[in-house]
């Protein structure tokens, strides 16, 4: 008799155990405040309220309901970069609106191929892109992706995210001629971290005075940032072991990052500062015929000084990826590194990084030599400007020409585009999505609290050296202009490969450079050169 | 009857034919033609339907303002044209400087590696051609590298020469950072996977040279060198001509250990031919560029090939 009744105790329990997270819901908690928990499978909790979240969903609506979706990104994992975000939201925004979400993931390499094959063929197997921003000169030059306020951008139903909340520099990439494709995600560019107990160290700053006769202080140039990096380098002043340590570490590998390095520190080099002309502003290309700049006196003088740079690191960092590079300056074995956003939230990561509430960050600082494209001199000066750059993807997502649940494709992108859900992202070094917004921002610049930050764990000096470095970074009068033209891959893999040729020593300064620019007429030749012309003036906006 | 018998094995290799005829020839072929066009692919939207989007029971389905979500179906049409353009694209992966410099390094790759297998493996199987304590536990375990994946290989030896903490740190080598050294990093990881084939099958082969040959050698002289030189590599002259044409049609589409070790750097030090067409074609969609590329190593491979039969069969006449 006891047993009977203790089956059927189990019995019921087993049963209300499976039956009450159906009824509860097991990734979304409508409250009565008005706003709705979404939980994570590993229980974290980012609360919004209903109208950020769209008036579409609610605890008996569920909008998409029978709809599949299936996109396309980069494979970093289930924790990795820019995919990690996409299997977090999945089973919260299927519980939300009924739908499935398939994701097609693929290598970096193969991400291009992958798309553009979908999109030429118009066959429509991925509703929806996360593409990076350089991938934009073909995706918009075939018309194969969809304007959002076609598909409920700007309506209350679904993720409330706006363009507005984007700075400038960074909303053109996801836009083209003022017309809105992309829902933002990522925010790229780079800037500067430094070790700030090494910097304020006053017995290195003893030594640094002896040895150069300068104070020791945040670098403003890059000259000066130069300097302090070979001082640094093979000491041991990171005195948790007996390794030596370094200046700057890079990463440098050829067919992955390193280009990057090149474009972000050579901007300061090569465009001439004043309002966007044939001669001011430009970077890559004269907008008048695309003839390359890219070996103009200033872009060489920036490859030297890169090169000048690199020696004061460890010399295998010319085979490095992102991964090997971090790694040494998180384990606080470098002085200075200069990368992506992911730097400054993995240091808050003590799982990775001992320099946790040591980890600076400003916007990379100028040089004090400039090329003049219109008088074709180099110009010293003694205030540079800062110049920002949105160097890298950008990731973010774009929806097919050829998708046939557009809708459904936008709502889920922008659901990871509502401000909770961002902030969380952004906070988290291991997502890949770096902040941008304005709402990543600390007050006076955005609207971001301290509070928020403390929740995930950031060191209050770092949040706040982090935030000011990106503000002044996005929001700088003069940024490297953005290459999204078509056959943008093949002028940047060219380019890349021969940068890494001169990093190595395969290749001098001049031919490398030269090299690169004799690829690039190829290129745009074999492309089309009023085609690619008329791209580039649109793309950076530029009127004879 | 005879007859029949005979149709009825064409039968039976008719689903092979098929088979090597769908995923060889044909694609073969058409990278041939993509070789000597252009092509524009081009999707043309020729109508668009707004249709209302319906929930399971078939109503529609609406927004939040009331109104009905509709959405629009695309007809549309794949227009695909090719141009001939004759030898073009050849021409240009002839004067293009990289493919130059990738078919520099593949030649010396395949020449430095295959001949220093051929010597080591000649020399391992010469030394295990004799009885030996463990012998056969010993020639399992230098085969298991044959067995591992190349791309996994690459990622194992970017670990051994990771130039900061790796295993081989202490020596202070540029391995992977240094276009001088880059190169032989990526041989040294083809001569550890392949050299135990080259092995195997020369041990094969000594084992299969009857004693008594030997024996009669030994009658005449007592130089093992002249024993060597004079008996046992003539007759195993066909074995290392067979291997080493085995081997340089496998280094020559060198890609794996690449793409996991160098990505074909520092610069453009270690990159192979086929790493360089792969790239062109997945990276960049220029498959017509790829085609002609792949076409003119596949020539310069058979055309070593044929030299090499025409040597071999003079040798036997």
């Amino acid at each position: 008799m006891i047993n009977k009744v203790i089956t059927t105790f189990v019995t019921l329990l087993s049963a209300l155990a499976i039956a009450l997270p159906a009824v509860a819901g097991k990734h979304v908690n409508w409250k009565d405040d008005g706003t709705v928990d979404l939980i994570h499978e590993d229980g974290t909790v980012i609360n919004i309220t209903r109208e950020q979240l769209g008036a579409a969903y609610g605890p008996d609506e569920k909008p998409f309901e029978g709809e599949t979706i299936t996109v396309l990104s980069l494979d970093s994992g289930p924790k990795g970069g820019i995919s990690g975000p996409l299997y977090s939201a999945r089973p919260i925004w299927e519980e939300l609106s009924g739908a499935k979400v398939e994701l097609a993931l693929v290598p970096f390499a193969d991400l291009y191929s992958k798309m553009m094959l979908d999109m030429k063929n118009g066959t429509g197997l991925y509703d929806a892109t996360i593409t990076g921003a350089f991938f934009y000169g073909d995706l918009v030059d075939g018309n194969y992706i969809i304007p959002v306020e076609d598909i409920g951008y700007g309506t209350p139903d679904y993720g409330q995210w706006s363009y507005d909340s984007i700075p400038p520099n960074l909303r053109k990439l996801h836009e083209w001629n003022g017309v809105g494709y992309g829902v933002m995600n990522d925010f790229d560019g780079q800037v500067f971290y430094y070790r700030t107990d090494a910097i304020n160290n006053p017995e290195m700053a003893a030594q640094y005075k002896a040895e150069t006769g300068d104070e020791l202080k945040v670098p403003e140039t890059l000259q000066e940032l130069l300097q302090i990096s070979a001082f640094f380098n093979g000491k041991n002043w990171d005195k948790g072991d007996d390794e030596t340590d370094y200046g700057t570490v890079l990463h440098l590998k050829v067919g992955e990052q390193g280009h990057y390095h090149f474009q972000s520190l050579s901007a300061s080099f090569a465009i001439t500062p004043g309002p966007l002309d044939k001669y001011h502003g430009v970077y890559w290309f004269d907008p008048d015929d695309m003839t390359p700049l890219i070996n103009s006196p200033g872009h060489k003088a920036a490859l030297n000084f890169l090169k000048e740079l690199h020696l004061t690191g460890p010399s295998a960092q010319i085979g490095w990826s992102l991964g090997e590079a971090w790694d040494v300056f998180l384990r606080g074995k470098a002085v200075f590194t200069f990368s992506w956003g992911d730097v400054g939230s993995l240091c808050q990561d003590e799982s990775r990084s001992n320099i946790k509430g040591v980890c600076g960050s400003i916007a990379i600082p100028s040089s004090t030599v400039y090329y003049d494209h219109e008088k074709k001199v180099m110009v010293e000066t003694d205030n540079p400007v800062t110049y920002g750059n949105t160097t890298g993807g950008t990731w973010h997502g774009v929806v097919s020409q050829f998708s046939e649940n557009p809708e459904a494709a936008y709502a889920y992108l922008a659901f990871m585009a509502t401000e909770p859900w961002h902030m969380w992202s952004a906070a988290n070094g291991w997502t890949g999505v770096d902040p941008g917004a304005y709402f990543n921002y600390l007050e006076p610049n955005g609207t971001a609290t301290m509070d928020q930050y403390d929740a995930y764990g950031w060191a209050p000096t770092d949040i706040q050296m982090y935030s000011d470095a990106y503000h002044e970074n996005y929001t700088a009068p003069i940024s490297l202009e953005y290459l999204r033209i078509v056959c943008t891959p093949e002028y940047w893999d060219i380019m890349d490969k021969n940068l890494s040729a001169a990093m190595s020593g395969q290749k001098t300064t001049d031919e490398a450079l030269d090299d690169t620019a004799a690829s690039w007429e190829e290129i745009t030749d074999r492309c089309g050169r009023d085609r690619v012309l008329n791209m580039y003036q649109e793309a950076i906006g530029y009127n004879q | 009857m005879i007859r029949w018998d005979k149709r009825i094995k064409l039968l039976f290799l008719l689903p092979a034919v098929i088979w090597v005829l769908t995923l060889t020839i044909a694609p073969l072929f058409f990278s041939l033609y993509l070789s000597f066009t252009d092509v524009k692919r081009e999707v043309v939207i020729t109508g668009v339907e707004e249709i209302p989007v319906l929930d399971k029971d078939g109503n529609p389905k609406t927004r939040s303002d009331g109104s009905i979500r509709t959405k629009k179906v695309k007809q549309k049409e794949l227009q695909i044209k090719y141009d001939w353009v004759g030898f073009k694209k050849y021409k240009r992966v002839v004067n293009d400087q990289e493919y130059q410099d990738a078919a520099k390094f593949t030649f010396i790759y395949v020449i430095i590696s295959v001949f220093v297998e051929i010597i080591l493996g000649l020399f391992l199987a010469f030394l295990f051609n004799r009885r030996i304590y463990g012998r056969g536990f010993m020639r399992s375990l230098m085969i298991l590298p044959i067995f591992a994946t190349p791309f996994a290989i690459g990622f194992m030896f970017f670990t051994i020469l990771f130039e900061i903490s790796g295993p081989l740190a202490w020596m202070g080598i540029p391995f992977l950072s240094n276009h001088n050294w880059a190169p032989f990093s990526v041989m040294l990881v083809d001569i550890w996977q392949w050299t135990p084939f080259c092995f195997l099958v020369f041990l094969a082969a000594l084992q299969g040279i009857p004693d008594d040959l030997i024996e009669a050698a030994t009658l005449d002289t007592k130089s093992a060198y002249k024993i060597w030189t004079s008996v046992i590599l003539p007759l195993l002259q066909p074995i290392i001509v067979l291997v080493i044409l085995l081997r340089v049609a496998e280094s020559a589409k060198l890609y794996d250990y690449i793409a996991s070790l160098t990505k074909g750097g520092p610069g453009t030090a270690t990159q192979s031919v086929s790493f360089l067409v792969f790239n062109k074609a997945f990276k960049m969609n220029d498959f017509g560029y790829a085609s002609a590329g792949s076409f003119l190593m596949l020539i310069v491979v058979m055309v070593f090939v044929m030299l090499f039969f025409t040597r071999l069969r003079k040798t036997y006449e």
